[in-house]
């Protein structure tokens, strides 16, 4: 089987999560080829050819130019299987290559199983296995489903590719993330701060944690009643409703509108001393542990990963 | 001799005194109708609504409110003043008519003479006296409000106008009084029947009688113009409230008490919806604010305001009058502002304690209507997503609706769609349906109902939220549409009772859901309980506990149960610790107009501020009736770092504890 | 100016989900239905941009059973002008790209000048429709915006890309703009454009009938829970390292 992955280079930096696209190759047990329209002096460590555009050339992300550089590959390579990150350059442009080849593409792959994808349906409450019947096929895959065990390397064999095309949709630049202020609605890991943590000073723990995480801090509203906490950062239906991949309950009992605010995190963690609390509904792993004294162990070993 | 006295002594009773005197007097009263007059007119501009209704009911709670000064004296240190001030100068003005009735009429046509004898005796001491303790209550007024000034006590222009004047002609009375009697009186056994006349007389005396006849006469006139000018000013100041204030006590909202009046949605002719112009309200609404006094007793009693956030109901009533009265164009909710509008918890404080009948709460849900259905705002977008939360799923915390019944699956609590064969439905409300901590009071309650050998049912996921805290948030439609909903699918199970745990739901399905057709009997499960203990259907232990226990708003205040909540707590042995503000005094816990959906973001947290009291009792157990109160406590214990020292609690769950352990009849 | 936005209706994330008798989806029961979030945007930013013009026509589309209807009625009640539903029972089962040509069936010769849709739905996630209805129309898209401007035919947006930082893209007419959370807060609607929702006109037509898929479904499945409601107990260092483990295993949080 021959694959073909699309990495990606992003305000003049090569996206380094090439290598979970490796990896799923390497899974899969395909061989592969890699395609990006990059910097020559910033090449992705990797075994094989990789097709390169020159991005000076091309521009960073232009749909149609990228379509028709990747089309021109595709055409020479005849891979089985074109890879793409579920991302926002991925979910982009793989449809316009499965339209162009007339092929199944299926997104945001979290795994492969007997040899077939599988996604996730209904905020992956529920997952489903796919076949396609197509000779090509267009896949991507979710952030962080796939990852290599150490670092890749390898140096590539570069070819050259060029195209006339030109489009429509221009790209003018880049807005930074911004720094000031907090969205915890956006936030992909919270670390939540509940009454549990029996007094003020001890919100530092829940910052630390948070700080090596590279996530932000919330609370619960009695926390927040309480005065530890700026009120902007209060976690529930009264609050912030938020979605983080990763959330983690520090203390926190869960009243209802907690619960409700914070359920459709991708992955909760509780950690508390009542086995009880209503927290444990919700949570995928429930931590029973008094989290004055747990946090600052977990902290420390994260420190050290 | 007969004891009486010559009226128009010294003033003399031909035209030169009756002839200015009754021009004066018709100027006065042609000035009094000419403002109420303009006044009416601004009533007017509301919409219609029939408040003269039950007069002979009406009539009587007026003259309870107005002569027995029943709804003032609640209050006890100024509205004490207020009511010995309000009879004495009744019995003043009553007084003052008997001396024309008699000078100007029965004498003068008649050559009837009643003011006499015993009776003029009687008559002379009580007015005397009236007219002293009068005097005294005005008095007292004064240094409270211009000496202590009670705080958010707002004193006006109309405030000094009226104590002055009240206080020139009680002493102007007792001038003429005086110099009359020191010239006729003293030293006769009359004058002891006027004690102040006589101390005034006698300081007066040494004047002489050219002196004092020419005094009497200035000052006689001088207290006739003083008294007509109070009658020509009542339009047009807050001596209005003598006639506004007792005139709404006829026009009160006669209940029940907190129901909403129901929008027409059939009518698709309607364009408008709720108020954010004057002539969206309704007359009466206009009317309060005429009625209003000023007395700032709804704001001491408000939550809201308690707490540093911006309502004041007081204050919402006299911006609607200024608007009413001076800029009748003006866009309300921009004068009342939204911050104020969306602070209401309906607790109905306010219109409890109010003495002028005001209706504060509908003026607010009115704005608040116009704001969701007619410009789709809320409070916050929290609010806005449990809105949609409840329109996809039936319930404000979004939870599947399917998953709704899944509380009472190991319970052996049948729906109505597997049995409806049962002796009540329990509405659970989604709090009890959803919420860990309120799921216990619910199978609290089943396990009481067990007990007592009764067969319940649940609607399981076919309930939905009564839809309460969307009707108390302005969403009108969104209540009507879950409340046709839940109408149409109780009435097919044909239950004959219901009992629900939240008062909120109480409150809404045995109130608000009768105006479509809905007669099922709805009980509140304190109520519901304390009946099952009484005919000993169910047997609880006596086992002592120390405990104060929150009145809520809507199981007090909008349905004055405050004994059955009581009965059982001491049936369950109950050491009950009264917090200060109890009954129909009780303080919010914050969650009630739909405020349960919105963040409280201005001010202190009004729940903090209720467990605060609770614990101020020493108790260690703070009992709720309410699903709403007992999560604002769960949190406001921790917020106000009490939680080791006080456990909110459900009284249904103090039951179940005690429950008499017993072999089932039969088994 | 002529606008297409395209909705669809899918389950409540919290409804119980149960799968199917065929095994290939989830069943319909006991589910509650609303507008996918991301379409909700779309709807929004289109009645936007129609206030914001004056002269626009909105259309709003959605494929699916009849019941779909209740869900196109809050977009009537948001401010689209016409809803034209594409009677389709077997919608769920339709892979993306089925999904995609019914659409641009319809609107190719509709000279749509901008088509709005949301950046995925959130049952099938595979944020595919939008562009392939572009490329199947040959028109532009762009993908997840969170913010738009239309400037006299100019139309400026701005694409978030992961990390926060986001892309300014500028593009012309006609295009597709599938929208992302952020890219505004969709209105309530008032209760006077829900009575006249209900009066607008709402045109059905049948779905062409389907072609062979180029992909099925091999199999239909509850995932293991993640940590499976997993209880760690004991001392502090070794549930750290327990939960490190886990979140290594579990979550991309530590990558």
């Amino acid at each position: 089987m021959k694959t073909l992955l699309v990495a990606e280079f992003r305000e003049g930096k090569l996206r380094v999560e090439y290598s979970q696209l490796i990896a799923f190759a390497q899974e899969l047990g395909a061989e592969s080829a890699m395609f990006l329209v990059g910097s020559p002096d910033e090449l992705p460590r990797f075994d094989g050819t990789l097709y390169l555009a020159d991005v000076n050339s091309y521009g960073e992300y232009n749909p149609a130019v990228h379509k028709q550089l990747l089309l021109d590959v595709i055409a020479k390579e005849q891979p089985e299987t074109i890879v793409f990150h579920h991302s926002s350059y991925g979910w982009d442009l793989a449809p316009r290559i499965a339209i162009a080849l007339k092929a199944a593409q299926i997104s945001e792959v979290v795994a492969i199983e007997d040899g077939k994808p599988v996604v996730p349906v209904c905020n992956a409450k529920l997952r489903r296995t796919i076949t396609s019947r197509t000779p090509q096929t267009v896949l991507t895959l979710q952030a962080g489903a796939f990852g290599m065990d150490e670092e890749p390397s390898g140096t590539p064999s570069v070819v050259q590719i060029d195209t006339d095309t030109t489009g429509t949709v221009l790209c003018s630049g880049y807005e930074a993330a911004k720094t000031e202020g907090v969205d915890l609605s956006k936030t992909e890991v919270i670390v939540s701060a509940g009454r549990g943590l029996g007094k003020p000073e001890n919100i530092a723990m829940v910052h630390a944690l948070a700080k090596v995480l590279r996530g932000e801090y919330g609370a619960s509203r009695p926390v927040v009643d309480a005065g530890w906490v700026e009120h902007n950062r209060q976690i529930g239906t009264t609050g912030n409703t938020v979605t983080p991949r990763l959330y983690i309950a520090c203390g926190i009992s869960g009243a209802i509108q907690h619960l409700a605010g914070m359920k459709k995190s991708d992955f909760i963690v509780a950690i508390n001393t009542d086995k009880d609390a209503p927290i444990g509904e919700v949570a995928d792993v429930f931590v029973v542990a008094d989290v004055k004294q747990f946090l600052p162990v977990l902290t420390e070993k994260l420190q050290n990963l | 001799m007969e004891f009486t006295r010559e009226i128009y002594w010294n003033v003399g009773q031909g035209f030169t005194t009756l002839g200015p005197m009754y021009f004066l007097v018709l100027v006065t009263l042609s000035v009094f109708v000419y403002g109420f007059i303009r006044r009416w007119r601004v009533y007017r501009l509301g919409q219609p609504l029939n408040r003269t209704d039950h007069r002979g009911a009406r009539l009587k709670s007026m003259l309870s409110h107005v002569l027995l000064q029943t709804k003032v004296l609640r209050v006890q240190g100024p509205g004490t003043m207020h009511a010995l001030f309000f009879w004495s100068f009744f019995i003043l003005f009553l007084g003052t008519i008997l001396i024309v009735l008699q000078a100007d009429f029965t004498d003068l046509f008649f050559d009837v003479v009643f003011l006499k004898g015993n009776f003029y005796k009687f008559f002379s001491l009580t007015l005397d006296l009236a007219g002293l303790v009068a005097l005294c209550m005005v008095a007292g007024l004064m240094i409270r409000r211009y000496l202590l000034r009670p705080p958010g006590l707002i004193t006006g222009r109309d405030d000094l106008i009226m104590h002055l004047l009240l206080l020139t002609i009680l002493i102007t009375g007792f001038l003429i009084e005086g110099a009359r009697m020191a010239v006729t009186e003293l030293g006769t056994p009359l004058a002891i029947w006027s004690p102040v006349g006589l101390v005034v007389a006698k300081a007066l005396s040494g004047l002489g009688e050219e002196a004092l006849r020419t005094l009497h006469v200035l000052i006689w006139w001088l207290h006739l113009v003083l008294a007509l000018v109070f009658i020509a000013l009542i339009p047009f100041t807050k001596l209005r409230h003598i006639f506004t204030t007792s005139a709404n006590s006829f026009f009160a909202d006669r209940g029940p008490t907190g129901k909403l009046t129901s929008i027409n949605l059939e009518d698709e002719t309607t364009e408008k919806f709720g108020a954010n112009e004057l002539d969206d309200l309704r007359w009466k609404d206009i009317f309060d604010a005429d009625a209003c006094t000023l007395c700032k007793r709804c704001q001491d009693r408000c939550p809201a305001y308690a707490t540093g956030k911006p309502l004041s109901p007081m204050q919402l009533v006299t911006q609607i009058g200024a608007t009413a009265f001076s800029n009748p164009g003006a866009n309300l909710i921009d004068v009342t502002s939204r911050d104020v509008l969306w602070a209401c918890t309906t607790c109905r404080a306010c219109e409890d304690i109010c003495p002028a009948s005001i209706e504060h709460v509908d003026k607010i849900i009115a704005m608040r209507r116009n704001l969701v259905l007619m410009e789709g705002e809320f409070p916050g977008e929290e609010v806005m997503t449990a809105m949609e939360q409840t329109e996809v799923n039936g319930n404000p915390l979004g939870m599947g609706y399917a998953s709704r019944g899944d509380w009472a699956e190991s319970l052996g609590v049948k729906t109505l769609a597997e049995d409806s064969a049962v002796d009540i439905l329990y509405f659970v409300g989604c709090y009890a349906s959803f919420d860990k901590r309120n799921i216990a009071v619910a199978r609290s309650f089943i396990a009481l109902c067990q007990a007592a050998g009764l067969r319940v049912g649940i609607l399981g996921k076919e309930e939905k939220c009564c839809g309460e805290p969307m009707r108390k948030m302005g969403n009108e439609y969104l209540y009507q549409t879950l409340a046709m909903d839940m109408i149409e699918t109780i009435k097919g199970y044909g239950v004959s009772q219901i009992v629900t745990t939240c008062p909120h739901c109480f409150n809404t399905l045995n109130k608000d859901y009768r105006d479509f057709d809905f007669d099922i009997k709805v009980e509140h499960h304190t109520v519901f309980l304390d009946r099952l203990i009484k005919d000993g259907t169910l047997r609880i232990n006596r086992d002592v506990f120390s405990c104060t226990y929150h009145d809520s708003c809507y199981l007090g205040r909008h349905n004055e149960i405050y004994e059955a909540p009581r009965n059982l707590i001491q049936t369950a042995g109950g050491r009950l610790t009264e917090m200060e503000k109890n009954r129909d005094q009780g303080f919010c816990c914050s969650a009630g107009g739909g405020r349960i959906m919105a963040e409280e973001n201005i001010g202190e947290r009004i729940n903090v501020k209720r467990v605060q009291m609770a614990g101020a009792t020493g108790a260690p157990q703070l009992l709720a009736n309410c699903p709403f109160c007992l999560t604002m406590f769960e949190d406001g214990v921790k917020g106000a770092e009490i939680e080791e020292s006080l456990r909110p609690r459900d009284i249904a769950e103090v039951l179940a504890e005690r429950l008499v352990v017993q072999d089932t009849p039969g088994s | 100016m002529n606008i297409l936005i395209c909705i669809k209706q899918v389950p409540d994330m919290e409804s119980k989900f149960k799968v199917n008798a065929q095994g290939n989806w989830y069943d319909r029961a006991d589910l509650a239905w609303r507008m996918n979030e991301y379409d909700e945007y779309a709807v929004e930013q289109a009645v936007r941009l129609k206030e914001q013009v004056g002269e626009a026509d909105l259309t709003v589309l959605c494929v699916g059973p009849d019941q779909v209807k209740e869900t196109m009625k809050k977009a009537l009640a948001m401010g689209c002008d016409r809803g034209v539903h594409i009677a389709d029972n077997d919608s769920c089962m339709r892979e993306p790209f089925a999904i995609a040509t019914m659409i641009a069936d319809f609107a190719r010769d509709k000279q749509f000048d901008i088509i709005f849709t949301g950046m995925q739905s959130q049952d099938r996630g595979s944020a595919q429709v939008g562009v392939m209805i572009a490329e199947l129309l040959n028109i532009s898209a762009v993908t997840t915006i969170v913010e738009f401007a239309y400037d006299n035919g100019t139309i400026s947006v701005k694409r978030e890309l992961e990390g926060g930082s986001k892309a300014l893209v500028t593009v012309t007419a006609p295009v597709v703009l599938t929208c992302q959370l952020g890219l505004n807060t969709p209105r309530y609607p008032t209760l006077p454009n829900i009575m006249k929702a209900k009066k607008k006109e709402m045109l059905t037509i049948a779905a062409a009938t389907d072609e062979q898929g180029r992909q099925e479904t091999a199999a239909f499945y509850f995932p293991q829970r993640k940590g499976g409601g997993l209880v760690l107990e004991g001392d502090p260092p070794e549930l750290a390292d327990k939960l490190i483990q886990l979140l290594k295993e579990k979550t991309g949080a530590l990558a």
